[in-house]
Parts: C-alpha cells; structure tokens; sequence
C-alpha cells in the first residue's frame, strides 16, 4: 500500500514537471525558520523559546503546490548546534538524493542546543520543554506551515546520538505523533547519574570553567541540568544532592532513572508497539554499544519488533551516509505518500 | 515490611468484621434516600492480553447524585475514585461509605458523580501502573473508563469536569496518571499516597522475596504481596514465569537494572520530568495522617512540588492510615473538587 501509493506520487511528480519544465526547482531548497515554542518559555538558564529548524523542502516543491509531503524529523546530536549537523551531514543533499529514488520527503531538524550544549529533547525548568517543543510545537507548525502530509503515518522520528535518545523518549511520550522511527548510536539509554566525585567537580567548577569545558566534561554536568534541575537553587539551577558527608541524594539517581529509557520502556509498551516500525543502528566501535544492547534486549523481553543493524564504523564516522543509504529509504518504505 | 503490616492491622480493624482471606471486607453502606447506586462492567481494552489473567471487564460503582433522576438534562462533574492495595472497589466503596458523602456534598450545594473502579489483581493491586504482567491500568483510568463513563452518564465530558482521587496505592496511582496523562482530569488529589519514593530492597530481603512460589505469593501476608505487586507493574517480564516479572536481584547482588525501573514509577522521582503536566492542573491536592507511617513520604512529595512552584493544597491532619480517610473524603476531597470542577450550571 505504502508502496503502490509512493510510486502514484511518484509518476504525478514527474508529469507535472512536464507541464512546467521552465520554472523547476531541481534541487531540494534548505531553509532556516525560526518560530515561537510555548513549551520553552520561562526556561531559567534563559535558552531562547524562539527556536530555529532547517526545513529542506525536496525538489520541485514550488512547481507542485497541490502536492503534500511526508515528513522526516531529525534530532542532532549533543555539543553540536544545527548549523554544525548541517556543515557535516548535508541535508539538502541527501534530500535530493532522496528525491531520484523517487521519495519525495520533507527534513526538519530543529535547535536542540542549549547553554550546556544540549537540551537532550527532555522536559526540564532549567533547560526547558524540549520534548513539548518538537513533540507538540514544532509538528503543529510544520504543519501549518509548510504542504506536509499531516498525519503521523507520514510522520517520522529519527536523530543521532542525544538525538537517538530523543527519538526513544518522544516516541514514548508523544504516542500516535510519529509512525516510524529510527535512532542511530543513541545515546544516555541506562541510567548514568554521575558520581559524587564529579558532582564535587560541578560543584567547584566557575561560569568560565563550565563556558569551556569539553564534550566528556561537559556532558554529566548537562544531563545533570536536564534531568536533575532545582528551580530554587541559582546560578545553574540544578541538584546535585551532594551532601556533607560526601554521599549524593538517591533522589538523583531516581531522577536519572525515570529518564532513562531502558528504564521507562517497560511503561511504554503500548506507545512503541503502535509504531509501523522502528530501527536501530550503530558502529560496532562506538562508545555507545553497552547502552544499545542493553535496550535492544529490553524490546525482546517485550516483544517490540524492531530493526537493528551493527555496522563497521564509530560513533561518527559512517552518519552522513547512512542517512543516505538507509535512513532515508527506510522512511520512504514506512511514511505514506498521497 | 513492618510498616506495611501496621497498615494492615489498621486497616482490617477498622474494615472489621470480617476479612476474606488477605483482602479487605467491608459492609455495604447505608444509601441515603434520593441516591442512586448503579454497578456497570466497564470492558478495559487496554487489559487485554494481560499476562496474569486479570479480568479485563472491570465493575465500577457509579454513585449518582440526587437530581440525576429528576433533571434530565444536567450534566454533572465526575470525580473518579481509586482504591488502595489488598481491598477491591466494591469494599473500598464500602469502606468510604460514598452514597452518604456524595448527599452529603449535594446538601452542601455541590452535585457530583463518583465512580469506584476496580483494580484487585492477582496479586492485590494494579498499582495503577502500565505493566504487559498486570495489564495497564493506566489506560484503563484514563481512557477506558471516562471513556464508558462519559458515553453512559450525563457528565461534563471534558477535562474540566473530572476529578481524580485516591487513597494508598490509590493515591500513587492518582500522583502516576495525573503526571503520565495530562489533560483528562482537571483538579487531582492523593489521600495518604503509597509509594511515593522509590521502592529499594536489601539483599536479603530481595533474596527471601525471590524465593517465594507464585502459589504462596498469591497467598502472602500484605507487605509479601505488596512488594511483588510492586514488582510485576514494575518490572515486568514476559519471559520470567511464573510471576513475569523480574525480582531486584542478580547472582547474589541487587540488580540496579530492575530498581531503576522501580525508580522510574516513583512519584517523587517523576516530578522534575513532569512539571508541566502537573502544572497544567486547575488544582492538585494531598493529605495524610500525622500518625501515618507514610508521612514522611508524602511530606516528601510535598517538598518536590513546592520546589518546583507547583501550586497544591497540603494537609497534615490527626489520623492514622486509614481511620479519617473517609470523612476526608467527604468533607475535604469533595468540597474541594467543588471548588475547582466545572459543575455545568
């Protein structure tokens, strides 16, 4: 059906490029958007609920104005700003080449960055409603927005790294929004509060150290805002639990638990068994295989039926084409089409 | 364990004469004149397929207001009511004598519907939680139930007519919904809330639960019963029989993959992830008893919320567990449900 109605769109595109051959737009357009998240206003570390997207629209877009779309979202990974993905992965590229195999998509990927790098889709006062922004706000301005085919069986869900995890959590959270999904090298899927020595490091660390701390620094401290927030205790407004006699709250672990996917999951069986399908994938030398197989054998223990592939590559390496070669294609078999 | 016991000492006192088993009995209530009492089987799509073989076609006691009968165009407010662990919604119902409180709220100038649903499982309570073991009494609340509700009573069918209460695990379960599915009812209130904190075991105790046969499990004290109850809406595990579910411990050691699920359903831990959705509530309120072992819990929650600037009412009152709960019930839960739901003239 996905299929049969996929090649229908397909030969409707090209006749009506033979109607308008002067005018046609023949390369994907990539289009930076800004629009206002009510879910991310009165965050306290004061990340903007005026939020950016790349939206590539595909080729001919312009020509076909009758013509609506599946849609793609994508969530970048953490430390890294939109404009970052976009420099490595190319969307527009990878539209167009979407667009020859005859799968006309639409790519949205919006702003997940923050003050510490990476607002990771969750639901925090201190960063903000990141999970309400793309998993409510953002779909609902796409869709007004743009000719998207508004409905979640053209809808998909797919991100790398702090994006693969925002893919999980929102599928879980935002149930019947996306009918597919697809998380590459995901990250944060067990719980990994940190330790009470790196909490005592936080908690020493100044607004410049914090400013210029590295991705593995960097990382703790921001799932520690994200996942861990106190709106009573500024400047950073999260809770270490560190006490005086050097031992951490269990309340922050518990926090770090009930934001962990492969501890939520069991939760949320029903919200990923109504998915069309779901894939997994990750280089076989990536930092983050530990954290995947653990979740893969949670979806066996359930049942959920899923696609997982381990290829040769790291945690960066192989992304860009396999957006190509099978991300991509993957929606082009599981979104509907007109 | 210790604790537990008092509760159940407590409440099978004061439930007396008679206990059936391990689950609580108690008499049926005197239904004041102009109250009408109805009992429907609710089907609960989303338990089907349970793995304990819980029935999926649950009573609920529909308590109806005295001008239902008479104004038979009016619509009315409904506040559903859930009900504790180791007792069903016919006794709880019972228990909390709800003809009488919801006369008593009508003379106060204050209509309302009160639905009792049943939850009693295998293994004495849903916990109220999503769980392919028990079944997932989540959806069961939130959608089936208002759904068969709103579709056979004349009620306010939007979010601003529907209130949600409970008592003990009744009240974990009133905390669990109200952050997990945002935008059913308007104004919540948990009495003497269970399980609020995350639910840990020692090695021993993890150990002594592990080796109990399902067939004495069953049959287990209230704390036995309410640890393993924790443990299949919990942890659930469809490949683990008999219990389908997987106990905290691994080759002699905890097994901080099965706690942390735990942690993932302990109201005090879901706070910070969930303020918006309980921001997003015309009221929430809480109470427990000054001498109720759960004090220190609720006073707990109570914290987080206000940490977290989330507006509620909060009583500490002079009571035990279970011994006010009742009166609560009708003289504070419902006026104040009053207060904050649509009541449709």
């Amino acid at each position: 059906m996905t299929r049969s109605l996929a090649a229908l769109g397909a030969v409707c595109v090209s006749l009506l490029a033979f109607a308008a051959p002067a005018q046609a737009q023949e390369k994907a357009r990539l289009n930076w958007v800004t629009f206002h998240s009510k879910a991310m206003e009165g965050n306290l570390e004061g990340n903007p609920a005026d939020r950016g997207a790349y939206v590539v629209t595909p080729p001919g877009y312009d020509e076909n104005p009758d013509k609506r779309y599946p849609v793609v979202y994508f969530l970048h990974g953490f430390f890294a700003t939109p404009q970052m993905y976009q420099d490595m992965m190319k969307f527009e590229e990878a539209v167009d080449g979407a667009a020859a195999a005859g799968n006309d998509v639409i790519l949205v990927m919006p702003d997940g960055f923050s003050k510490y790098r990476g607002g990771f889709y969750s639901n925090s006062v201190t960063t903000g409603n990141y999970e309400g922004f793309v998993g409510e706000d953002l779909v609902a301005w796409i869709d007004a927005n743009y000719r998207t085919i508004a409905k979640p069986a053209s809808r998909g869900l797919a991100g790398h790294s702090m994006g693969g995890y925002g893919t999980w959590r929102i599928a879980m959270k935002y149930p019947g929004t996306f009918s597919s999904i697809y998380a590459m090298s995901s990250c944060c899927l067990t719980p990994q509060p940190p330790s009470a020595e790196a909490m005592k490091q936080v908690e020493a660390m100044s607004a410049d150290e914090l400013a210029n701390a590295g991705f593995a620094q960097l990382a703790p401290i921001a799932t520690l805002s994200v996942w861990s927030p106190d709106p009573t205790n500024p400047p950073n407004y999260w809770y270490t639990g560190l006490k005086e006699d050097g031992t951490v709250d269990p309340l922050v672990e518990a926090r770090f638990a009930a934001n962990a996917p492969a501890a939520m999951l069991g939760q949320y069986v029903p919200a990923l068994k109504s998915l069309e399908a779901i894939q997994i994938d990750i280089g076989d030398k990536d930092f983050l295989m530990q954290g995947n197989l653990a979740f893969k054998a949670e979806l066996d223990r359930f049942g959920i039926a899923y696609g997982w592939e381990v290829y040769e590559g790291d945690h960066g390496n192989r992304i860009k084409d396999r957006i190509r070669s099978h991300v991509l294609p993957f929606f082009a078999i599981h979104l509907d089409r007109e | 364990m210790r604790i537990a016991l008092a509760a159940l000492a407590a409440l099978a006192l004061t439930a007396s004469p008679a206990m059936a088993q391990q689950n609580i009995i108690a008499p049926a209530p005197e239904i004041p004149a102009g109250i009408t009492v109805e009992s429907v089987m609710v089907p609960g799509a989303s338990l089907a397929g349970n793995l304990e073989g819980n029935a999926t076609a649950r009573e609920a006691i529909v308590v109806l207001p005295p001008s239902y009968g008479k104004e038979p165009e009016r619509r009315y407010p409904v506040v559903y009511y859930l009900h504790g662990f180791a007792i069903d919604g016919r006794n709880f119902y019972n228990f909390m004598r709800i003809p009488e409180a919801v006369n008593n709220n009508a003379g106060r100038g204050a209509e309302f519907i009160v639905v009792v649903p049943d939850s009693l499982t295998r293994l004495g309570g849903s916990m109220y939680s999503s769980s392919v073991t028990t079944g997932d009494f989540q959806a069961f609340i939130a959608s089936d139930l208002v759904a068969y509700i709103d579709s056979h009573y004349r009620t306010i069918a939007m979010r601003e007519g529907r209130g949600l209460a409970g008592h003990s695990m009744g009240g974990y379960g009133t905390w669990s919904i109200a952050m997990r599915h945002p935008g059913v009812f308007a104004a919540i209130w948990a009495q003497s809330a269970c399980c609020v904190s995350p639910r840990r075991e020692t090695v021993e105790s993890a150990t002594t639960l592990a080796a109990i046969p399902l067939a004495d499990g069953i049959k287990a004290d209230f704390g036995t019963r309410a640890a393993l109850a924790s443990m299949v809406a919990w942890s659930p595990n469809p490949q683990n029989a008999p219990y389908f579910a997987d106990f905290p411990i691994k080759d002699g050691a905890l097994d901080e993959t099965v706690l942390a699920k735990w942690a993932n359903n302990s109201p005090l831990a879901m706070v910070a992830s969930h303020v918006t959705a309980l921001k997003g509530y015309a009221a929430i309120g809480a109470d427990v008893g000054d001498k109720d072992f759960l004090l220190a819990d609720d006073t707990a929650i109570h914290e987080e919320l206000t940490r977290f600037g989330i507006a509620h009412d909060w009583a500490v009152y002079d009571g035990d567990h279970v011994n006010r709960i009742g009166r609560r019930f009708d003289e504070v839960v419902l006026p104040f449900m009053a207060r904050h739901l649509d009541k449709g003239q």
